[in-house]
C-alpha cells in the first residue's frame, strides 16, 4: 500500500470516520422514530409472546 | 438421529469418512509434530461418529409430521454441552486462580503450568460455554420468531458437533503447547480453517431459516444473532491470517507483525467482546427476558437504535487496549472517543431491559430465573460504564496491565454473560424437554445466590488488587525515585488472590448445582403428557391454531 | 427513507450487507493507515533478525504462554520508563510475527530484559523461580533443561517467516539448524557461522551452562537475552524522555 501517502490515508480515515458516524446515527434515529413504523414495531414486540408454539404451515 | 432422513444419514456418513481421511492425513503429515496427535484425535472422533451413524442407519425413517414441530434436538444438545463446558471451564479457571496463590499446584507437569491452562479456562468459558449457549439458543429463537422449522436436520448438527470439535482441538492444543499466542484466538491454522467451514454452515442455516419465515418482520433478537455470526466471521478470518511452517506443522507465523499486528489483535479482541460476548447475548436477552416476564420489550425502537449503535461504535474501540504504546496517538484517541460514545447504546440496552421488568417486580422477587436475567442487565450496565471509564487514557494509565482489567472482564463475564445464559437456560430447559418446570426451584435459588456472591467477591478482590497494584507501581518517594519494587506489589496481591479464588469457587459450586438441577429435570419423566397443541409456556396463553 | 429501511429488514441479504458495512469501516479506518506507517516512524537500518536459536526460544515463550503474565511494551509513562527503560518503539517489534506486547503484568515487563541478568540467573530462575525470588508466583519450568531442542525443521520456520516479510537470506535459511547448534556452543566451527551471518554483537554462549548439546533452556535464555537489543535505535535515537504521565 505504498502507492498512497500515509498522511492522505490518515486524513481520509479521520474525515470519512466522522461523516460516517453522523450520517448513520441520524439515519437510525429517523428510522426508529418514523411514525409509520410505529405499528409494525409494536406488533413485533408482542409477536414473541404468543402464537409461536409450532411452525406456521 | 431418528429425525434424519435417508439422504441426510448418507451425507452424515460421508462427512465422517471425509473427516477420518483428513485426520489420517494429519497423522501422516504431522508424525514428528503435535499436529499428529490432533490428527489422531480427529480420526478417533470420525471413526466413533461413523459407527454411531452405521449402527442407527436402518432405524425407522422420520415421518412427514415432523415438519409440523420445531426441531429442538440440536438446541438440547447445545444446552447440555454448554453446561459441561461451563463446569470444566470454571474448574480450570479456579485452578488457575489458585496457581497464583500457590504456584506449585502445577504438580511439575508441563501441561498444567499457568500459561498453558489460562487459555484453557478462557476458551472453555467463552467459546465452549458461551458459544454452545449462543448456538443452541439462536436455533431455538430463530425458529420461534420466524414461525418456521430449521431447513433440514443435518446442518444444525454439523454446526454444533463441528463447533465442539473446534473447542476440543483448541483446549487440548494449549495443553500440548499448540498456540498462536493471540489472546482469545489462540487455536492454530488448521483449527481456524475448520471453524470457518463450521461458521459458514451456521450462517447459511440461519439465512435459510429466515428465508422460510412466516412472520414478515425479523424480530430484533435475530438481528443481534446475525451480527454476532457475521462480524465474528469477519474478525476471525482477518485476525488469523497466517502462514503455516509446513502442512505437517501445527505452528504458523502471523501475516502481521509489530504495531499492525497489535492493532489487528485488539481489533479482534475487543470485538470478540462486542459481537461474541455482547451482541449474541443481547439477542438472547431480548427474547428470553420478555418471554419469561410475559411482557413485551419496553421499547422496541430503543432496541433498534442500540443495535445499530453497538454495531458501528464497537468496531472502533479496540485501540483503547493500546494506550501509551507505540500505536499512533490519533488511533488511541479514536478508540477512546468511541469507547465513551458506546456508553449510549449500551445503557439504552440495559435500561430497556430493566424497564421491561418494571411492573413485573413481583415476578422478579419470586422467580430466580427472571432474577438471573435482571442481575445480568444490571451488571451489563455497570460493566459497560466501567469499560468506557477505563478506556479514558489517564484512567487507563493506572488500570492497564493490572488486575483491574481482570476484575472488569469478570464483572462482564460472570455478571452479564453467565447470568443471562443461566437465566435463559433455566427458562428454556423446561420448554425444550416439555417439563412443567425445573426439578427444583429452590436449587435455582441456591445457584442464584452462589453466583451473585461469587461474582461480587471476585470483582471486589480484583478491583482492590488492581488499584493497589497500579498505585504501587507509580508511587514515588521524597527523593523522586520509585518507592516499591515489582516484588513488593506482588506480595501485596496475595490476600486478594486468595479472595478471588474463593469467589471463583463459589461461582463454580453454583454452576455445579445448576448442572445437577438440569440433569434431574431432564431425567424426570414428563410430568404430564402434553397435547401437541398446548403452548410450551408454563403460564398458558391462548395458542393460535396453525393454519395447515 | 422508511420505505428503504422497511425493505431492508424484510429482505435478509441487504440487511446482512448493512451489518457488514456498519461493522467493517471502523476497523478499516483504524488498521489501513498502519500499513503505511513506515513512512512516518523511526527506521532502524542496523536492526537484525532473530537467530534460529532465539527464534526457537521465542516459540517456546509462546508455547508456554509467558505473554499471559509478561508484557513486552513499555508505555510512554514516567514510572514505566524509570522501571523498565526507554519506552518501546514501533520499529522494535517489526520482525515480531506475532507481536508479544501482552496485556497483563502479573510479572514485570520484559521488553528490555536482555542483558540485565546473567545467563546462569535465568537458568536457575526458569528452573525454579523461588530459588532466586522467594515471593515469585511464576511456575517452575523444570523440563526445559532436560528437553533437547528440535532444530531439524528450523529451515522451514525461517522460510515461513521470510514469506511474511522477515528478511532472512538464503544463507541463513540453509544453515539454520547448524546456527542453532553453533550459538549454544562457543569455540566450535559452527559458532563462527553465527557471527558471520548475524553480526559481531550476537551472543554465543552455552546458555544453559552445559555445552555440547542444545536444549530448550538454551533457546529460551538466548531469546530473553536479546529482548530489547535487536537494535540500539532507542538508546542512540532521540533523547530518552518520557511523556507526561
Amino acid at each position: 500500500m505504498t502507492f498512497i501517502a500515509h498522511d492522505t490515508l490518515v486524513w481520509l480515515s479521520k474525515s470519512i470516520g466522522l461523516f460516517y458516524l453522523l450520517i448513520l446515527s441520524a439515519a437510525v434515529v429517523v428510522y426508529a422514530y418514523w411514525p409509520a413504523n410505529r405499528k409494525s414495531f409494536e406488533r413485533a414486540a408482542k409477536s414473541i409472546i404468543e402464537g409461536e408454539d409450532r411452525p406456521w404451515g | 438421529m431418528a429425525q434424519l432422513t435417508r439422504t441426510e444419514r448418507q451425507i452424515a456418513l460421508a462427512l465422517f469418512v471425509g473427516l477420518a481421511v483428513a485426520g489420517l492425513l494429519m497423522v501422516a503429515g504431522g508424525r514428528a509434530d503435535p499436529l499428529g496427535l490432533h490428527g489422531a484425535l480427529i480420526l478417533g472422533v470420525a471413526v466413533f461418529g461413523s459407527f454411531g451413524i452405521i449402527s442407527k442407519y436402518y432405524e425407522p425413517l422420520p415421518g412427514a409430521d415432523r415438519l409440523r414441530e420445531y426441531y429442538d434436538d440440536p438446541s438440547k444438545f447445545g444446552v447440555v454441552a454448554a453446561m459441561v463446558w461451563v463446569a470444566f471451564g470454571l474448574f480450570m479457571g479456579d485452578w488457575v486462580a489458585w496457581l497464583l496463590v500457590n504456584p506449585d499446584l502445577t504438580f511439575d507437569a508441563a501441561w498444567s503450568s499457568f500459561g498453558r491452562i489460562r487459555p484453557v479456562h478462557t476458551t472453555s468459558v467463552i467459546f465452549g460455554f458461551g458459544g454452545n449457549a449462543l448456538i443452541a439458543t439462536s436455533f431455538y429463537v430463530m425458529q420461534r420468531t420466524s414461525r418456521a422449522r430449521l431447513p433440514d436436520q443435518l446442518s444444525p448438527w454439523f454446526v454444533l458437533l463441528g463447533y465442539n470439535l473446534f473447542c476440543i482441538l483448541a483446549v487440548t492444543g494449549y495443553m500440548l503447547g499448540i498456540t498462536q499466542s493471540r489472546e482469545y484466538a489462540e487455536p492454530e491454522w488448521y483449527a481456524d480453517i475448520w471453524l470457518v467451514v463450521v461458521w459458514i454452515v451456521y450462517f447459511v442455516t440461519y439465512l435459510r431459516t429466515l428465508a422460510r419465515r412466516k412472520e414478515p418482520h425479523i424480530y430484533v433478537s435475530n438481528w443481534y444473532y446475525l451480527a454476532f455470526i457475521l462480524v465474528v466471521a469477519m474478525l476471525h478470518i482477518v485476525n488469523n491470517l497466517a502462514v503455516p511452517v509446513s502442512l505437517g506443522h501445527a505452528k504458523s507465523y502471523s501475516l502481521f507483525s509489530g504495531v499492525q499486528d497489535a492493532m489487528t489483535e485488539w481489533w479482534y479482541g475487543h470485538n470478540a467482546v462486542a459481537f461474541f460476548l455482547t451482541s449474541g447475548f443481547l439477542g438472547m436477552m431480548y427474547y428470553f427476558m420478555p418471554k419469561r416476564a410475559g411482557r413485551p420489550i419496553f421499547s422496541y425502537r430503543l432496541s433498534i437504535i442500540s443495535f445499530w449503535g453497538i454495531t458501528f461504535f464497537y468496531i472502533w474501540v479496540g485501540s483503547h487496549h493500546l494506550h501509551y504504546t507505540a500505536l499512533p496517538q490519533w488511533v488511541q484517541t479514536l478508540g477512546m472517543t468511541f469507547s465513551v460514545l458506546l456508553l449510549v447504546p449500551s445503557w439504552a440496552s440495559a435500561g430497556n431491559a430493566l424497564l421491561t421488568l418494571n411492573g413485573a417486580w413481583h415476578k422478579v422477587r419470586d422467580d430466580a430465573t427472571l432474577r438471573f436475567m435482571m442481575i445480568a442487565a444490571v451488571f451489563y450496565g455497570l460493566t459497560t460504564f466501567e469499560g468506557s471509564f477505563m478506556a479514558i487514557r489517564p484512567v487507563n494509565s493506572l488500570s492497564h496491565y493490572t488486575d483491574w482489567t481482570i476484575g472488569h472482564v469478570h464483572a462482564g463475564a460472570l455478571g452479564w454473560v453467565a447470568m443471562i445464559t443461566f437465566g435463559s437456560i433455566y427458562a428454556s430447559v423446561p420448554w425444550l424437554w416439555k417439563r412443567d418446570a425445573m426439578y427444583s426451584a429452590r436449587l435455582v435459588e441456591v445457584h442464584f445466590w452462589l453466583a451473585l456472591a461469587g461474582t461480587i467477591v471476585y470483582v471486589f478482590a480484583m478491583w482492590n488488587s488492581g488499584i493497589v497494584q497500579g498505585l504501587m507501581w507509580r508511587t514515588y518517594n521524597e527523593s523522586g525515585t520509585l518507592t516499591y519494587s515489582f516484588v513488593d506489589s506482588l506480595i501485596a496481591m496475595h490476600p486478594y488472590y486468595i479472595a478471588r479464588a474463593v469467589g471463583g469457587l463459589l461461582f463454580l459450586i453454583g454452576a455445579l448445582v445448576g448442572c445437577y438441577n438440569m440433569y434431574m429435570t431432564i431425567r424426570a419423566a414428563p410430568q404430564r403428557k402434553r397435547l401437541a397443541s398446548t403452548s410450551d409456556m408454563p403460564a398458558a396463553v391462548p395458542a393460535i391454531a396453525p393454519a395447515e | 427513507m422508511f420505505g428503504f429501511h422497511y425493505r431492508l429488514e424484510r429482505k435478509t441479504i441487504p440487511f446482512v450487507l448493512a451489518i457488514i458495512g456498519a461493522a467493517s469501516i471502523g476497523g478499516f479506518v483504524e488498521i489501513a493507515p498502519l500499513f503505511t506507517i513506515h513512512q512516518t516512524v523511526e527506521s532502524a537500518p542496523n536492526m537484525r533478525v532473530y537467530t534460529p536459536l532465539e527464534l526457537a526460544g521465542r516459540n517456546i515463550y509462546i508455547r508456554e504462554g509467558c505473554y499471559a503474565c509478561h508484557s513486552q511494551m513499555i508505555r510512554t509513562l514516567r514510572d514505566d520508563v524509570e522501571r523498565y527503560g526507554h519506552y518501546s518503539l514501533a520499529v522494535e517489534s517489526k520482525y515480531d510475527h506475532p507481536m508479544l506486547w501482552g496485556s497483563k503484568r502479573t510479572g514485570p515487563d520484559l521488553a528490555r530484559i536482555g542483558g540485565k541478568y546473567s545467563d546462569a540467573w535465568h537458568v536457575i530462575h526458569l528452573n525454579n523461580p523461588r530459588d532466586v525470588v522467594p515471593e515469585s508466583v511464576m511456575p517452575a519450568y523444570t523440563w526445559l533443561k532436560r528437553t533437547e531442542l528440535r532444530t531439524a525443521d528450523l529451515r522451514l520456520h525461517l522460510k515461513a517467516l521470510r514469506e511474511v516479510g522477515v528478511p532472512y537470506t538464503d544463507d541463513m535459511i540453509a544453515n539454520a539448524p547448524a546456527d542453532a547448534y553453533g550459538q549454544a556452543n562457543p569455540g566450535t566451527p559452527l559458532a563462527d557461522g553465527v557471527i558471520k551471518r548475524y553480526g559481531e554483537t550476537t551472543d554465543v554462549n552455552a546458555f544453559d551452562g552445559s555445552p555440547g548439546n542444545v536444549t530448550e533452556m538454551d533457546a529460551l535464555v538466548a531469546y530473553l537475552q536479546i529482548l530489547g537489543r535487536l537494535t540500539d535505535v532507542a538508546s542512540n535515537g532521540p533523547a530518552a524522555g518520557a511523556a507526561e504521565p
